[in-house]
């Protein structure tokens, strides 16, 4: 009796297993008019731009969503066997690992040209999409006098008052930055100095965000849009702001989302067709409005309440470098902060 | 109607050798017991028999089929065996109905596995008891609900290991005598392992006595309760009392023991060694002349009859004598024993000890 | 007296009285055998690939040292807590007569169903839980312990009350009984729910990343995620692998060897039940607590987001989210079954090929989902029939959870009387049957358990799921993972409750002990 039971649940379960599975195996990767994407960018902001990219095109997009630097490792380990036609990614870094691999396929002039020499790497083979500025958050009750470089950060009067996302590939993606303009040597007495005002370490710019707001902490380094995200993850008005340092401070470091094609790709037009949509003025501007990024294409606009991107006075330094975090890690590691 | 024939059968579990050149033999339609002490390889020789432990010698023959020859085996699924393991082993997530009807085909029908099992259950009077589960069951309604389990295939030979070994010594008697008279009424050739001499001795045709992984005498209860092979082998089937003895080898008939004194002349070759008497054999006489004394020690009262240890003169060790009817005998008094039995001689081995 | 000392040698002998496996058995556990050294393979294949600059970077620095003691602190400060309040409410639970024990004893399993990244989330929300060691020890040990509570109820059920009877007649308190005649009997059920503690705590990433604190899974997501450097990664991997067989030869050797056997010792009287009002109300308060610390906290935060939500509930995909949730953690949960009752069967009988089965899939469980994610990427990859199927994807949880069930199958085995499969031989079954007709039933209550256990933890699984199924499948545990990522946290709730909700369904099958074959136990 109880063999018959356990008989029917079991073809009952691989009954609905096999439809199940049968549907989603079913997932046009095949189809001749869709692309399949790996995008480390996440779903929710990325994803109103396709649609409307299918709506013009018709092209239909298979999206896995993922972490960039998991994706990346991914889009590594399936080497010329990737099912992938795209690569977004979040930050430079993963771009350039992939692009390192010489995974990527080179990208045609016109897309290129499309954005400052600065924002696309040598080796032709990515582009930037959108410009993401490194910030100080802060509680503006607490704060009074607001830090023009991030060298004030490392005096006596910030001991205990500011957080760091150390494991975050922003914040390292500033050090390797800092390592470029001013040599190791500096870089890690600057490390050591900020260590040794015991910062508050936290896994994640957003959470940073939510600290100042909760009084545990009075500034952070993070990037400029964490403080839309956790507005609306709240659903109130918060006690942070976004501070700038002065003109061409590293602080005011401006990395990059961006996107690439994968050499293996089958369908290589379709995807720049995408890269091309994803850069035009129409959705660059999308971009600062709905995402509140800075758009590398039109450098005028400004999110609401900030400076626009050609009024920040970014460092200058090469974001294809930035994917060299290795010895960043190595530095962070020594002065322990990883 | 199965004769079960065993022949030179060894088994090794491991590196121990377990059963040795074991030859036996028992009648169709017989019900036999086998006796011995633990360890001797009586279980290991009704698995043998059952097909599941692969013997590394000899023979086994069901009838005219040979089921196990040296290491050639036939599987117990093939054997036609109806098998009843210690407490039973009832399939515990099955009903009752289900363990009964449980090695009937598959190709069955409904309606012929329903009257099987019906008519097995009334055999041993559990009709009705079809949809019950075993653990709601009483031992000795386990135990029959096994047995018509081993008897729903019509088995050719029916084992069975110590089947009531954990039924209370009241329930046993009962269930045992059922049991043993249902396997005798099918006529089944059965072989039962235990090591209860009195389940053995009521019970069985045929009676074989196992020491060390050897068969060391079969027969009728009668013949090896009466005529044991050896003092050893006569503690299987009960008290033994081995007095050692003398005998004038000119006249075999004259002894000379600690109870039995000798008359008249003793002249000629006297050949030492033992004599074997149940306690059973011994007459205790208040007072008898020409008899040997002894003291009694201490009485074992049991109601029906009672066992006195004697001390005797001549005799290190106490003796045991069963006596029946009312008890007239007192701790500290002397009385007669005559031995009244057979004379039961065992001759000293030639190259001792 | 002979005849039981007798019974009790053949049953150390039940290994060999099982027989030989057979060469399909014997087939099926080499597969296994295989399927769990693939990652290993993988990782040692990467780690090769390392230049001995970086190998002796990685290795010797300092860091990897400070790594390397959180991590083990952290395992062995998380089992010791789990265990404590493991045993002690599976002893209440088995000892007290308690109001609603049924539902008390799902609800002290469910925070399983919890993945660690959510209930880290909603701890950390509260504001009350600082960074760091001590608040990683707390979230790991309130979700871990429900392991240990389950094989601890198990092992309560399985002991026979008058022996504690007896031991209160030979002048032992109630504490040194349970010292004495109690803890012995379930030190090897408890032993191995540890160990699955102790290799969940070295895989978990979501709790240690939230918290800070470094341990080696951490290593090796920034490794990955900083460098990319799949190397160095593999490397420290190793590290991890060696140090989770540590912990399961450590497992081992605390195992008692005769606890197979006394399994099958018969029940004739069940635990005591304490019935005294203070002894209730320290029971039920002391259970409460921890329901309402390791469930309700995290269910309450969740409702609270899930209430603050500005969006309206997409119906149409949290339920295709819900049934692909369900259908690939169930494929998974079957494959898994598949491949450890053949495993089970073979370490009962105590085969070469068994015992190192049972070990490899514990050794891989201790890796972090992401390592085994980009193994099967690595090898999946190669073959595109397959690569980024649900087929795959149910693959790889049944590899990564395939030691959360094997426990619980094998124990299940073990507890299957021979002499019964012998009398099923002697009744004309062939083996086959025999396995089919009684074994197999017998053991489905064990089997069963095991199944649902990987079921329940694939349903939460992350890292692999990102990187294995279809591209376009979204899971709960995805979509959960789609709105933490951007801190959108309350529109990851409704997805949050309803993998609790779909979970408490097969916790509560989990929880309930086997009526039957309780029953058939006491007779």
């Amino acid at each position: 009796m109880a063999n018959s039971r356990l008989k029917a649940l079991i073809s009952l379960l691989s009954a609905l297993i096999l439809t199940v599975s049968l549907t989603a195996c079913a997932g046009g990767q095949n189809e001749v008019n869709s692309l399949t994407i790996y995008s480390g960018r996440s779903q929710e902001f990325i994803e109103p731009f396709f649609k409307t990219f299918t709506e013009a095109t018709g092209i239909e997009l298979d999206v896995r969503y993922g972490d960039s630097a998991a994706l990346a490792a991914q889009i590594l380990e399936e080497g010329d066997n990737s099912p992938a036609d795209l690569f977004l990614s979040q930050d430079a870094g993963a771009l350039g690992a992939v692009a390192g691999a010489k995974l990527l396929a080179s990208l045609d002039q016109s897309l290129l040209e499309r954005v400052a020499s600065n924002y696309r790497a040598p080796s032709k083979d990515w582009v930037a999409i959108t410009g993401r500025a490194r910030v100080m958050a802060y509680a503006p009750d607490r704060i009074a006098a607001l830090p023009s470089s991030i060298d004030e950060l490392i005096s006596e009067n910030w001991k205990g008052r500011l957080a760091i996302a150390p494991t975050n590939s922003s914040f390292q993606a500033f050090i390797t930055a800092m390592i470029q303009t001013r040599g190791e040597t500096a870089t890690e007495s600057w490390l050591r100095a900020l260590q040794n005002n015991s910062p508050k370490l936290y896994e994640k710019n957003s959470l940073i965000v939510q600290a100042i707001d909760a009084g545990d902490v009075d500034a952070g380094l993070v990037n400029h849009y964490y403080t839309w995200e956790v507005t609306e993850e709240l659903g109130r008005e918060i006690n942070v702001k976004n501070s700038f340092f002065g003109p061409g401070d590293l602080g005011n470091l401006i990395n990059v989302s961006g996107a690439g094609i994968l050499r293996t790709s089958k369908k290589q037009s379709f995807a720049s067709e995408l890269i091309s949509f994803l850069l035009s003025d129409e959705e660059q501007a999308r971009f600062v409005s709905d995402t509140h990024e800075y758009s590398i294409v039109l450098p005028e606009l400004r999110p609401e309440g900030l400076p626009a991107l050609n009024e920040i006075k970014a460092p200058r330094v090469d974001l294809a470098n930035l994917s060299d975090v290795g010895r960043t890690q190595a530095l962070l590691i020594k002065v322990g902060l990883l | 109607m199965t004769t079960l024939e065993i022949k030179d059968l060894g088994v090794h579990l491991g590196s121990r050798e377990v059963l040795r050149n074991l030859t036996l033999t028992i009648p169709s339609g017989s019900f036999a017991a086998l006796l011995g002490p633990s360890g001797c390889g009586k279980t290991t020789l009704l698995r043998t028999i059952a097909g599941l432990v692969r013997p590394s010698s000899g023979a086994i023959r069901f009838g005219k089929q040979l089921v196990s020859v040296s290491s050639l085996v036939l599987p117990p699924h093939k054997r036609n065996i109806g098998y009843l393991p210690q407490e039973g082993g009832l399939f515990p997530h099955l009903s009752v109905g289900e363990n009964v009807g449980f090695a009937l085909s598959k190709h069955v029908s409904d309606v012929d596995r329903s009257l099987v099992i019906e008519e097995m259950l009334e055999l041993v009077g559990l009709s009705g008891y079809a949809a019950r589960k075993p653990h709601q069951l009483s031992g000795g309604q386990q135990t029959r609900v096994a047995l018509a389990r081993a008897l729903a295939i019509r088995p050719a030979i029916v084992l069975l290991d110590e089947p009531f070994s954990n039924l209370d010594h009241a329930l046993r008697a009962d269930v045992s005598v059922e049991v043993v008279s249902l396997l005798k009424k099918s006529k089944t050739t059965s072989l039962m392992v235990t090591h209860d001499r009195e389940d053995a001795l009521v019970s069985a045709d045929l009676i074989a006595l196992m020491r060390d992984g050897q068969v060391v005498q079969s027969g009728t209860p009668e013949d090896v309760y009466m005529d044991p092979a050896s003092a050893d082998i006569a503690e299987s089937t009960g008290d033994i009392l081995e007095l050692p003895a003398r005998r004038l080898m000119k006249n075999r008939a004259k002894l000379l023991s600690p109870l039995h004194l000798l008359s008249g002349k003793t002249s000629g070759e006297l050949e030492a060694g033992s004599i074997l008497i149940r306690p059973e054999e011994i007459r205790v006489h208040q007072k008898k002349a020409g008899l040997p004394k002894a003291k009694i020690t201490q009485i074992n009262y049991y109601g029906h009859d009672a066992l006195l240890e004697l001390a005797l003169p001549g005799y290190s060790k106490e003796i045991k004598v069963r006596v029946t009817g009312p008890l007239q005998f007192e701790v500290g008094k002397t009385v007669a024993l005559e031995h009244v039995g057979p004379i039961r001689w065992v001759s000293k081995k030639p190259t001792g000890e | 007296m002979t005849i039981i000392g007798q019974r009790n040698v053949s049953q150390t002998n039940g290994a060999k009285q099982r027989g030989a496996p057979s060469l399909a058995l014997i087939a099926a556990g080499l597969f296994t055998l295989a399927a769990a050294a693939l990652p290993v393979a993988y990782l040692i294949r990467r780690a090769l690939q390392i230049d001995s600059n970086l190998l002796r970077t990685v290795l010797f620095r300092a860091k990897t040292l400070e790594i390397l003691i959180t991590t083990i602190s952290l395992v062995l400060a998380v089992v010791a807590l789990a265990t404590l309040i493991g045993v002690s409410i599976a002893w209440a639970l088995s000892n007290v007569d308690l109001p609603g024990v049924a539902l008390l004893r799902a609800l002290v399993i469910l925070p399983v169903a919890i993945p660690s990244y959510v209930f880290t989330y909603s701890w950390l929300s509260l504001e009350f839980l600082p960074n760091g060691f001590f608040a990683t020890l707390v979230v790991l040990t309130l979700t871990t312990t429900p392991y240990v509570t389950l094989a601890a109820l198990a092992a309560f059920r399985r002991i026979d009350g008058a022996q504690l009877d007896v031991a209160q007649t030979l002048g032992l308190n109630q504490l040194e009984s349970f010292f004495r005649v109690t803890l012995p009997q379930i030190r090897n059920a408890v032993g191995a729910g540890a160990l699955i503690v102790a290799l969940y705590v070295l895989s978990d990433f979501g709790a240690v990343s939230l918290l800070g604190v470094d341990t080696f899974t951490r290593a090796i997501q920034n490794t990955y995620q900083g460098s990319f450097d799949r190397s160095s990664a593999a490397l420290l991997a190793l590290i991890l692998v060696a140090i989770s067989s540590l912990v399961i030869y450590f497992e081992i050797s605390f195992r008692q060897r005769s606890t197979l056997l006394k399994s099958s010792v018969r029940i004739t009287k069940r635990l005591p039940a304490l019935r005294s009002l203070k002894s209730k109300a320290w029971a039920l308060s002391a259970i409460l607590l921890y329901i309402f610390v390791a469930l309700l906290t995290p269910l309450l935060v969740l409702l609270q987001r899930f209430f603050s939500r500005v969006t309206p509930i997409d119906l149409t995909e949290l339920l295709i989210a819900s049934l692909s949730t369900i259908s690939v953690s169930l494929f998974g949960a079957l494959i898994a079954m598949v491949l450890a009752v053949p495993v089970a069967l073979l370490a009962v009988r105590e085969t070469w090929i068994g015992t190192w089965s049972e070990r490899a899939i514990l050794l891989v469980h201790a890796l972090p989902g992401i390592v085994m994610g980009l193994a099967l990427v690595s090898f999946g990859s190669e073959f595109p029939l397959v690569y980024q199927t649900t087929g795959l994807l149910a693959f790889a949880y049944s590899i990564l959870f395939l030691a959360r069930s094997v426990g619980s199958i094998r124990t299940s085995f073990a507890k299957v009387p021979i002499n019964l499969t012998e009398i099923a031989s002697t009744l004309g079954q062939t083996k086959a049957r025999i396995f089919y007709r009684v074994t197999l039933p017998l053991a489905a209550p064990g089997v069963l358990t095991g199944t649902l256990l990987v079921f329940l933890s694939a349903m939460k699984e992350l890292p692999a799921t990102l990187m294995l199924r279809p591209t376009g499948f979204e899971t709960l545990a995805t979509e959960i993972w789609n709105n933490t990522a951007i801190f959108r946290f309350s529109e990851a709730a409704p997805y949050a409750l309803l993998l609790v909700a779909i979970a408490a369904i097969p916790t509560f099958l989990i929880s309930r002990p086997d009526r039957d074959s309780e029953r058939g136990e006491l007779q």
